[in-house]
């Protein structure tokens, strides 16, 4: 099948036209402190989109280990969102369940969120319990950290929370189906 | 002087940021009416899950700040900066966007019609704070560090590439400094947390840099980027350099003792270097 005519799942994105200028110059990845773990740093991605490879686009591990730096958004040349753009491409691989399988960011996110819209705030070591219950492991090599934590009363008995929990998960609710209705 | 404050997730379980922010603020005058209610700010997470959720979560405290009478929202940590300011540069940006997070927040029984101005916690101490208010740490010399998303969008509180403002600072209020590459490398972030591995040289490159061109001290002006390069220095990966935050040594110059200023909280003791620098 001609891969030009697959449909582009990232037409939705307000921003992605952006990417249409790049000139492949390659800034953005060398500015980013974590390409060395990404399958397509975001030039290489903006290129794949470019090019219609819409599936590896979906399946690349890039976004998720977008850190949110900002490095490459104030040095690209071409003035081109790049931060914003895989804060998008998450959204939307999300939605779409093409995160790699092996790809532990998705489920911290998960978990974090979970956390929100409990209790309205965040407590790190409920994150990670609640992350940890699939990632056993990373929550282990956590512990000699929260020992020392403990230690210094650095480390919250319980969980924090907002006043009144309940009422506030509405704003989730209420966000979910604006979203659907989209 | 009283300020809008947002503490953010952290503050409370940080390295003594809350006890040094608030015996410092007391110090000069500065009165912190933390936003009741707050919640957590979305961070790095929310926007990657659904744009109208994020601004909504961040744009909760705009409605609350409204309904308190204050214009402007501070706030100690650098994610909470950018979170809280690129929420309020959508608002400002987007009609549609402002319409949409005004009715769920209305649904809450809030109120929404103007976006306050985003701060940082460390534009309001350097506006305060006296010059030199002593001379002891004179030779004490400091490697600043920025971390990733202060002087990056959505805020512009200094050259994204090479700031300045924290140097300026510390000399200001009597410290040395000690010129470096890394004051804006990024440490990793909250990837540090279930990465350790991948991320751990991205710390210590940042500890090496500054403590080979000669920095005593480091000090940082964020709840993560200090978690970060404090916990990194365990074996023989980095030599030992004591991270702090910008409040502590404000009031230390300010004549206040390590412990007021939660300085025992901190992973690798600055004690040895603040006593005789
Ligand atoms: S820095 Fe900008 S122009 Fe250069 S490759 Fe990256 S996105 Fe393209
Ligand atoms: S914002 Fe994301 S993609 Fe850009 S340099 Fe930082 S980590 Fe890399």
């Amino acid at each position: 099948m001609n891969k030009a005519s697959k449909p582009n799942p990232f037409t939705s994105i307000s921003d992605i036209a952006t990417i249409n200028a790049c000139i492949q110059c390659g800034t953005c990845s060398g500015s980013c402190p974590l390409s060395d773990q990404m399958d397509h740093a975001p030039r290489e991605l903006f290129a794949l989109i470019r090019e219609g490879e819409y599936d590896m686009a979906l399946k690349s591990n890039t976004p998720w280990f977008c850190v949110s730096c900002y490095a490459c958004m104030v040095r690209c040349p071409k003035e081109i969102p790049v931060t914003d753009l895989m804060y998008a491409f998450k959204e939307i691989i999300t939605r779409k369940r093409t995160a790699p399988k092996n790809q532990k960011m998705p489920d911290m996110y998960r978990a974090f969120s979970r956390i929100i819209k409990a209790k309205g705030r965040i407590t790190e070591s409920y994150v990670m319990a609640l992350y940890g219950v699939k990632h056993p492991l990373d929550a282990l090599k956590n512990i000699p950290l929260a020992v020392k934590m403990i230690l210094r009363k650095r480390l919250e008995p319980k969980a924090l929370s907002v006043s009144d929990p309940e009422s506030f998960a509405r704003l989730f609710e209420l966000t979910e189906k604006s979203e659907d209705k989209a | 002087m009283r300020i809008c404050f947002y503490p953010g997730c952290s503050y409370a379980s940080t390295a003594g940021y809350k006890e040094s922010t608030e015996a410092v603020c007391q110090k000069l005058g500065i009165e912190l009416v933390v936003i009741p209610d707050w919640n957590c700010c979305g961070a790095t997470v929310m926007f990657g899950e659904n744009k109208l959720r994020a601004t909504a979560l961040a744009a909760r405290h705009f409605a609350l700040t409204q309904a308190m009478g204050f214009e402007e929202i501070v706030t100690g940590c650098n994610a909470c900066y950018a979170t809280l300011g690129k929420a309020a540069r959508l608002l400002n940006e987007d009609a549609e966007l402002f319409i949409k997070t005004k009715d769920v927040l209305q649904a809450l029984g809030l109120t929404l019609d103007r976006i306050p101005k985003i701060r940082h916690l460390f534009e309001i101490l350097t506006k305060a704070m006296p010059d030199a208010p002593s001379e002891r740490y004179r030779s004490l010399s400091v490697g600043a560090y920025y971390g990733c998303q202060l002087t990056r969008p959505h805020q512009f509180l200094d050259k994204g590439g090479y700031p300045e403002i924290l140097e300026t600072f510390l000399e200001r209020i009597g410290f040395a400094v000690t010129d470096h590459s890394a004051r804006t490398q990024c440490c990793g972030a909250s990837h540090a947390v279930i990465y350790k591995d991948e991320c751990r040289n991205l710390s210590a490159r940042i500890i090496r840099e500054i403590s080979d061109k000669g920095a005593q001290i480091i000090t940082t002006i964020c709840p993560l980027c200090q978690f970060n390069l404090d916990q990194a220095q365990t074996g023989d990966l980095t030599p030992r350099i004591p991270v702090t935050y910008f409040t502590q040594l404000a009031g230390l110059a300010l004549g206040l003792s390590a412990t007021s200023l939660g300085m025992n909280k901190l992973l690798v003791s600055a004690e040895k270097v603040i006593s005789r620098p």
